[in-house]
């Protein structure tokens, strides 16, 4: 593979931003017909490439070769015509037009006297669909179909411009297991086409599946390029973290036989079936499924966000029901949701005011809030939980996405609440701070606290959990000790699969 | 204290003292004791209003209907004084519920009906006004009461009343917003509604709470508009709401919701009234005062929107300086 000749290299490209050399001498090859792994923690410098590539940005210095010849990419429309299509991590997509508008969105076909020519965006964008054997309407609306679906449609747009080269900046985020497969499939068959394909991604299993080659960035260096050996997870790690971390999940066993919350058959009108389980204190109670299995609904259940609609909570012995978020929090519930982003984080707010904004009752008196105990308090838990001390004084947009995290689940410290829902908390953060919000997850249950984890990582629901329940269309089906799991049984048990096979499971 | 006056403050006030030194400069009568009394005495009304405005644009919420909330309210008010012989001492804590009323049937609409305050509060904006036309035919009445004028004209120390009006009013609403809990969740439910609910703040209440102070100092204007004119009027406070909503994003609050600070809003006001004044001393006719009201508001959210680039710029000029981009920085509660 080595021998052919690179259709983009990368020669010794930098780029400086204020204070920062986010790229130093990088270089890379990215052959056709391959799917080239970017690896690196959070501020490696990958985003800087992807920029460069895409003509967002311009390198300080280095070059820039098209099938070895240099070229200068000047912006994105440069980038396009050289056949370079990127789907960013957030999506480009407008929910409110139809699939066949998305695809052609900027570029739609015309007829001669300047009007869209919809019978050939219907017929172009059904024929790209076919091609990748992605079974939606062309006058679908974009934003009624799921997440994976969308993402297809983003990356139908890269294959109606044609584009031999095609950048995914973690593509899988907010994908299921199925959809995940799905994407895989259509990547393999555009390599086989001879697309270039440039694979950005945190989550590692993915990498051995799919990926080819693989570049490791580390402080906009490159420390493993290419080729060199053969791929392996743990060296990986280690090289994007840049030393030994040693035990990858630090797990504490520090349940007990003490029962503080069960469930009775709990139903919802949003989408749960039955789900019964009992939690212990200082245990943490895996939820082990597919996306839309139904463990955020059955999260929204317990918080009081939707209502039952059948079944009993029972916290501590007594039988409760809440009917908003409020009950729940003031029984000591907390629930760190999916999105910090989009329903975590008050972005105008400081660390202060994110980590107090859920005990602003017992912080007043007479409704006068107590500012020098929040000062005094966000002090202390920045500094125990290792956050960035710029969260005292910056806004917290400000911060890196571990540091977000960290703040969100401060917040419930604070509350010194006694159950923790915390659902994908470690979604689209540095392998540093995953390991920061397990030793975090370690001193919450050495406290006492007992916690439900949420998880599409499934080496991390393993190793975080005491017990896993496999939770299916709204249920929860079986509940097992993480131990008696293997990573196979946790993807097929969770998978759409009848009760009979699941018996097999766990035969 | 490090809170209240942070440099949220420092660009509208800036402003505001740029724009007094050049009206200072160009117009002789402007620093005379007498016009500057006289300002205190124009800016009252829309400053006063201008602070439910923006507690309730601090909640990402807009309130389109204190103008003809005003004309309602002096009307109501003239009624009781001169047709059903309501004492004044009875009459205007009664004018302030019924603002607060108001306020409170439009913040339950739009928090519990879930329509965007745009829609209700221009709904209001349409049929207060109409309302105010219901009463006395529809005429404006007069001669109301003459212990009704000290209001707005009494002096204490030589100072003019709505001087003190301002003083309490900002202390209190900067009270509230920086060290209680009802201002800091205020500020949470215009940053981020969907964090707010799973924070256990209950953000229909909040949302309905700012409308009801909206309505009450809504009230208060319409008190002292009435005093100001001996008189109440179904044409009183025409695009009222619009200045009032004008001093807030002067001030630099976020349309968005989340950020701002309400001592700026007076500045705000504040920088409008200077500007209005300094054209009416120049005789500058009403169709260039508008002009002019339009581009100070275009400035001053350009200048808050364009922060990096002027920043970057200033430091190109007159070499690296920070304190742009600190300021930027500093912005949170």
């Amino acid at each position: 593979m080595t021998t052919a000749t690179p259709l983009w290299e990368f020669v010794d490209i930098s780029k400086a931003y204020p204070g920062v050399l986010a790229n130093d001498k990088v270089r890379i090859k990215l052959l056709p017909g391959s799917i080239h792994g970017l690896l690196g923690e959070n501020g490696c410098g990958k985003s800087t490439m992807i920029k460069t590539l895409s003509g967002v940005q311009q390198p300080d210095s280095g070059q820039i070769l098209h099938n070895g010849q240099p070229v200068t990419i000047s912006d994105p429309q440069v980038a396009r015509d050289h056949g370079i299509a990127t789907v960013f991590q957030e999506f480009s997509i407008v929910p409110t037009l139809s699939v066949g508008e998305n695809i052609f969105l900027g570029n739609m076909p015309r007829s001669r006297f300047g009007v869209i020519d919809w019978a050939k965006v219907h017929s172009e964008a059904a024929r790209v669909l076919a091609e990748m054997d992605v079974d939606v309407s062309p006058d679908a609306i974009t934003g009624t179909l799921s997440v994976g679906e969308q993402q297809l449609v983003e990356i139908a747009k890269a294959v109606a411009m044609d584009a031999r080269m095609i950048i995914l900046d973690e593509p899988t985020a907010a994908l299921g297991e199925d959809e995940i497969e799905r994407l895989h499939q259509l990547l393999r068959n555009m390599r086989g086409r001879g697309t270039s394909i440039l694979y950005v991604s945190h989550r590692l299993d993915e990498v051995e599946r799919i990926v080819d080659e693989v570049t490791i960035l580390r402080g906009g260096k490159v420390v493993r390029a290419s080729g060199e050996t053969e791929i392996n997870v743990s060296e990986i790690v280690s090289a994007m973290v840049g030393e030994d971390i040693g035990e990858h999940y630090p797990k504490e066993q520090n349940a007990t036989a003490e029962v503080v919350m069960e469930a009775h058959g709990l139903a919802t009108a949003s989408g749960v079936t039955d789900a019964s389980f009992a939690l212990h204190r200082g245990e943490v109670l895996g939820l082990g499924g597919v996306l839309g299995s139904g463990r955020t609904e059955i999260a929204r259940a317990l918080f009081g966000t939707d209502e039952l609609s059948a079944g009993q909570l029972i916290l501590n012995g007594k039988p409760v029901r809440f009917r908003r978020e409020m009950d729940a929090i003031r029984a000591g519930l907390a629930l760190v949701p999916e999105n910090r982003k989009y329903d975590g984080l008050f972005f105008n707010f400081r660390a202060s005011g994110n980590i107090t904004a859920a005990s602003l009752g017992g912080l007043s008196r007479l409704g006068v809030l107590n500012l020098k105990a929040e000062e005094q308090a966000t002090h202390d838990l920045i500094r125990d939980l290792e956050i960035s001390t710029q969260a005292e004084e910056k806004t917290v947009n400000f911060l890196s996405g571990g540091n977000q995290q960290k703040i969100v689940i401060a917040r419930w410290l604070f509350s010194d609440s006694d159950i923790l829902i915390l659902d994908e908390p470690t979604q689209g953060i540095d392998i540093g701070a995953k390991i920061a919000v397990y030793k975090l997850i370690n001193k919450l249950t050495r406290a006492g606290k007992s916690i439900i984890l949420i998880s599409s990582d499934h080496d991390e629901l393993l190793a975080m959990s005491d017990r896993i329940a496999i939770v299916q269309h709204g249920a929860i089906t079986r509940t097992v000790e993480a131990s008696d799991l293997t990573h196979d049984d946790l993807v097929r048990a969770s998978a759409d699969t009848t009760e009979t096979n699941l018996e097999e499971v766990f035969a | 204290m490090k809170r209240i006056f942070d440099t949220q403050l420092i660009g509208p006030f800036a402003a505001m003292v740029i724009v007094a030194l050049i009206v200072a400069l160009t117009t002789e009568r402007f620093l005379n004791p007498g016009n500057l009394s006289n300002l205190s005495l124009q800016v009252s009304i829309v400053a006063l209003i201008a602070i439910g405005s923006t507690m309730v644009i601090f909640t990402a919420g807009i309130d389109l209907s204190s103008g003809s909330m005003v004309a309602l309210l002096t009307m109501i008010l003239a009624q009781m004084l001169k047709f059903m012989g309501i004492p004044l001492m009875l009459a205007l804590p009664m004018i302030l519920i019924v603002g607060g009323l108001l306020g409170l049937f439009i913040g339950l609409i739009t928090a519990y009906g879930r329509i965007p305050s745009f829609i209700t509060t221009l709904a209001a904006l349409i049929a207060f006004r109409g309302l105010a036309l219901t009463f006395n035919n529809g005429s404006p009445i007069f001669s109301l009461d003459p212990a009704l004028e000290p209001i707005f004209y009494g002096k204490l120390a030589g100072i003019p009343l709505p001087f003190f009006y301002l003083v309490f009013f900002y202390g209190l609403a900067a009270f509230v917003m920086n060290f209680t809990k009802l201002g800091r969740e205020i500020y949470a439910v215009g940053g981020n509604p969907a964090a707010a609910v799973l924070t256990g703040i209950n953000v229909r209440k909040v949302q309905t709470t700012t409308f009801v102070i909206a309505g009450f100092m809504t009230a208060v204007g319409a008190i002292l508009m009435s005093a100001r004119l001996n008189s109440g009027s179904p044409n009183y406070g025409q695009t009222l709401e619009l200045q009032a909503i004008a001093a807030a994003v002067v001030g630099g609050a976020s349309l968005a919701g989340g950020r701002g600070n309400i001592l700026a809003t007076l500045m705000g006001a504040m920088t409008i009234v200077i500007v209005q004044n300094g054209l009416n001393l120049n005789a500058a006719p009403s169709s260039v005062q508008n002009i002019v009201l339009g581009l100070i508001i275009l400035l001053a959210v350009g200048i808050d929107m364009w922060r990096a680039e002027i920043s970057a710029l200033m430091g190109r000029i007159f070499g690296r300086s920070s304190s742009g981009s600190a300021q930027k920085v500093k912005k949170g509660v």
